[in-house]
């Protein structure tokens, strides 16, 4: 049917009214893509940082701490299912940091963690969070001429590394927020101090509160730290918050190494000494676990809680090994361990359901409402096309046609749109979080001024559209420029509130696409329904349409 | 009115006049505004005889307009002894859908009062349009060059030649109408139906539409044209009357 072609056509050619069709549909795509690319990476990252901060599965004991871990690790590594396991010691600790070039410090508590890097890497994403390393060839070329990266000697990623290794000096990884002096720039990354007040060139002293076996707290020790790096797990709460030293070093000054074990009834030997009984292994507080893939949590989850049995159960056996292993150790994923951060955002992701479902049902209508109108005003069209003979079908297809192609232009006009300002979300965000700079609000001014002018030049000339529209602009733009005089900048996404440092997103291909489909379905439907009704009736019905 | 029914009305006796190209027979058509019941045309009875140009005259509210698209298919008749509107012997009304748009596009050509041009459309192809409409692209394909050449003859009789690619909001009224009769015979039908042709023009210029459908008329085509006015009735062969929603002879 060319007819219903070359009119489609002119149609969609016609002025402003498919503009208008089209950036409706573009809009709410964008918005929609928007919405959901946000909430979908807030979901990921929290995923993504689960396994990159502590493995899949993690198992705890309290702060005594689990002898003998190396044996308990070595039958977690020959367990089918495990891909490699490390031993770690959380507790908590105060830490003097040395601020500025004065040398004041304060006190701060941390979060430690005494790690083996070599195999924590192994599990987590260790090696990829620290932050301080030698920037890669076209890094380097944007690199500040006096940034420390730039250095021949910089490699802090092999320091990092190393801080467990034999007869290493003793140091430490901070967490990239735990220091005043990182500021973190517009892309995401962090610029270090080129002078004195970098961390990673200092010193810092940590004390720690060693408990014994037995769980008798003793006198707090402080040990010195050379600051090798500092790490960025993207995790707010994690980067301003913990500290990781060396295994080894952690044990000795917690008193969680290797020795002599005493009678625990207070016998004395001939010296008077407490009476040696055998040795004390090496404890640690917590085994993480990386699964093989293909293994859910709880799946590994079991197999972690049957080996640990068969450890248990061996250790139990040997009759060289005075210490015995905990009966009962808190086995858990990383999801149930990051249960107080995970079940709100569950429940937001609920609740995001619910609202992206409003948002596609508003979008869809509006989308809907607008392709309606305005092939409702075809109505005389339509009578005359049956008047001379057009069937209801060839009438149909014309505003398939034409709905067909704007919905399909406007999702991906949209799509676009959206992608863009999900690409620079954060700096959007970050832009926003300023004053405004003085040039947009004297431009806005200055628009302002012109405006007024064209519309009293327009009220001269007795143009009352001109005068009202010039006017309207005149107001819209005045309001743009106080707006933008006083804003000061807010900060939507605040660090410190959001697990997150910056605004996650992702463009999910398939949300994306069921979204961008809806909306061509509904511009067809839009255009349809009343393009239908019209070629229902008796042409005379149509044409009396005014 | 002595007599309510006038001759021509369906009666035991042949009618007098010879069976039209187009006739209607008792045709009944009432407009249900819920409430109350508006009817209009009334047991209309009307034979349009092969070549004849007939003129219907009626006052305002009359329903010559109803009388005219009943007659074009573009309107139904009472669904209940609502008549019947024959073309060649065959009511319209046992027509199917498809036939319905086919004698809508090709045996009968509507003019209306108020042009009803396509906007979006030139000159040209809103003359084309009916020869467009209905035929599936390879049929097009093969005729366009004599839809054309049809199109744009009559345009050219018409003294529109030289604004073929103009839109119809650049032309006057009177050029308009003569875009829509020339619409309404590019398939080359065999009865024009017009609607008040002039009712919207100057004297002059509806003198130059009626010049032109006289000119058509000499060439043999057939005519109904619905008007008020008794000096562009006058330019028919034959003149009735729509009144209390029946014909009579006048
Ligand atoms: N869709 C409708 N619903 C209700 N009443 C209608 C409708 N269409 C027409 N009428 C009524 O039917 C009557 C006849 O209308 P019609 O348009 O046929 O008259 P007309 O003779 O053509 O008048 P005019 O000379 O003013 O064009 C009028 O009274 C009109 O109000
Ligand atoms: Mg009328």
């Amino acid at each position: 049917m060319v007819y219903a072609s070359l009119l489609a056509n002119r149609y969609l050619v016609s002025r402003v009214i498919p503009l208008i069709a089209v950036l409706a549909v573009a809009l709410n795509v964008a918005l929609v893509v928007i919405v959901v690319s946000v909430m979908t990476g807030f979901l990921d990252m929290l995923r993504d940082s689960g396994r990159t901060l502590m493995g899949d599965v993690i198992i705890t004991h309290d702060i005594v701490g689990i002898p003998h871990y190396e044996r308990l690790i070595e039958v977690l590594e020959a367990t089918p299912g495990v891909a490699a396991a490390s031993p770690v010691i959380e507790t908590f600790g105060l830490a003097r940091m040395p601020y500025g070039r004065s040398g004041e410090s304060r006190p701060e508590p941390v979060q430690v963690w005494a790690v083996d890097p070599r195999s924590l890497a192994k599990v987590t994403g260790f090696e990829d969070a620290i932050y301080w390393r030698t920037p890669e060839p076209e890094v380097a070329e944007s690199l500040a001429a006096d940034d420390p990266r730039l250095d021949r000697e910089f490699d802090r990623l092999a320091e990092a590394m190393a801080i467990n290794d034999p007869g290493a000096e003793p140091s430490i990884i901070l967490g990239i927020e735990i220091s005043p002096f990182n500021r973190r720039t517009r892309e995401g990354t962090y610029r270090p101090e080129p002078d004195a007040a970098w961390m990673p060139r200092h010193d810092l002293t940590l004390a720690l509160v060693p408990v014994s076996a037995g769980g008798r707290i003793s006198e707090p020790r402080e040990g010195r730290f050379r600051i090798a790096n500092e790490f960025f797990s993207k995790v707010y709460q994690v980067d301003s918050q913990r500290v990781l030293i060396g295994l080894a070093e952690g044990q000795r000054l917690l008193r969680m190494a290797e020795g002599p074990l005493y009678d625990p009834d207070g016998e004395l030997d001939e010296e008077g000494r407490p009476k040696v009984i055998g040795r004390s292994p090496a404890r640690a507080t917590t085994i993480l676990v990386k699964g093989a893939d293909r293994l859910t949590p709880n799946e590994l989850k079991m197999r972690v809680a049957a080996a640990y049995d068969e450890f248990a159960k061996a250790i139990d056996d040997d009759p060289e090994a005075k210490v015995k292993p905990p009966g009962f150790v808190d086995i858990r994923t990383w999801e149930e361990r990051l249960i107080d951060l995970i079940a709100p955002v569950e429940k937001e992701r609920a609740l995001m359901n619910v609202l992206f479902s409003i948002i596609y049902v508003v979008s869809a209508a509006l989308v809907l409402s607008i392709f309606w109108a305005i092939v409702h005003e075809k109505t005389r069209d339509i009578g005359i096309l049956r008047a001379i003979g057009a069937s209801r079908a060839g009438v149909l297809w014309i505003f398939l046609q034409w709905g067909l192609v704007l919905g399909v232009v406007g999702a991906l006009l949209g799509l676009g749109l959206g992608a863009l300002v999900v690409s620079r979300i954060n700096l959007i965000h970050d832009a926003m979080g300023e004053p405004a700079p003085t040039w947009s609000i004297v431009l806005a001014g200055v628009l302002a001024g012109a405006s007024l002018l064209g519309a009293i030049v327009a009220a001269a000339r007795g143009s009352l559209l001109h005068g009202l529209i010039w006017s309207l602009a005149t107001i819209l733009l005045g309001a743009i420029a106080v707006g933008l005089g006083l804003h000061e900048g807010a900060v939507m996404w605040d660090p410190s509130v959001y697990y997150f440092d910056r605004i996650p997103s992702r463009v999910d291909p398939w949300l994306t696409g069921f979204t961008m489909a809806g909306a061509v379905l509904f511009s067809v439907l839009g255009a349809a329904i009343p393009a239908a009704k019209a070629a229902d009736v008796d042409p005379v019905r149509a044409l009396r349409y005014e | 009115m002595s007599d309510p029914r006038p001759a021509t009305a369906a009666s035991p006796t042949p009618p007098t006049i010879p069976a039209g190209i187009l006739e209607s027979v008792e045709v009944r058509k009432t407009y249900d505004l819920g409430r109350v019941k508006v009817p209009v045309l009334q047991g209309a009875t009307l034979a349009v005889a092969h070549g004849e140009w007939l003129a219907v005259r009626g006052s305002s509210g009359s329903g010559k307009s109803t009388l005219l698209h009943v007659l074009g298919g573009l309107d139904r008749v009472d669904r209940a002894d609502g008549g019947e509107v024959r073309f060649e012997g065959r009511s319209i009304r046992s027509m199917g859908r498809g036939e319905l748009d086919r004698y809508r596009n090709r045996e009968v050509g509507f003019v209306f009062q108020f042009y009803h041009l396509l906007p979006e459309l030139t000159v040209l192809e809103n003359a084309m349009l009916p020869g467009m409409v209905g035929r599936l692209p390879l049929a097009w394909r093969a005729q366009r060059p004599e839809v054309v050449a049809r199109a744009g003859e009559l345009l050219d009789r018409f003294g529109l030649g030289h604004r073929l690619r103009h839109r119809p909001r650049e032309l006057s009224g009177g050029e308009r109408q003569r875009v829509a009769i020339a619409r309404a015979l590019v398939n080359q039908p065999r009865v024009l139906l017009a609607d008040e042709p002039t009712g919207n023009l100057d004297e002059k210029t509806g003198a130059g539409i009626l010049d032109l459908l006289g000119e058509e008329h000499r060439r043999g085509l057939c005519i109904v044209m619905v008007t008020h006015d008794a000096a562009v009735a006058a330019r028919a062969d034959r003149v009735v009357w729509l009144r209390d929603g029946r014909i009579e002879e006048s």
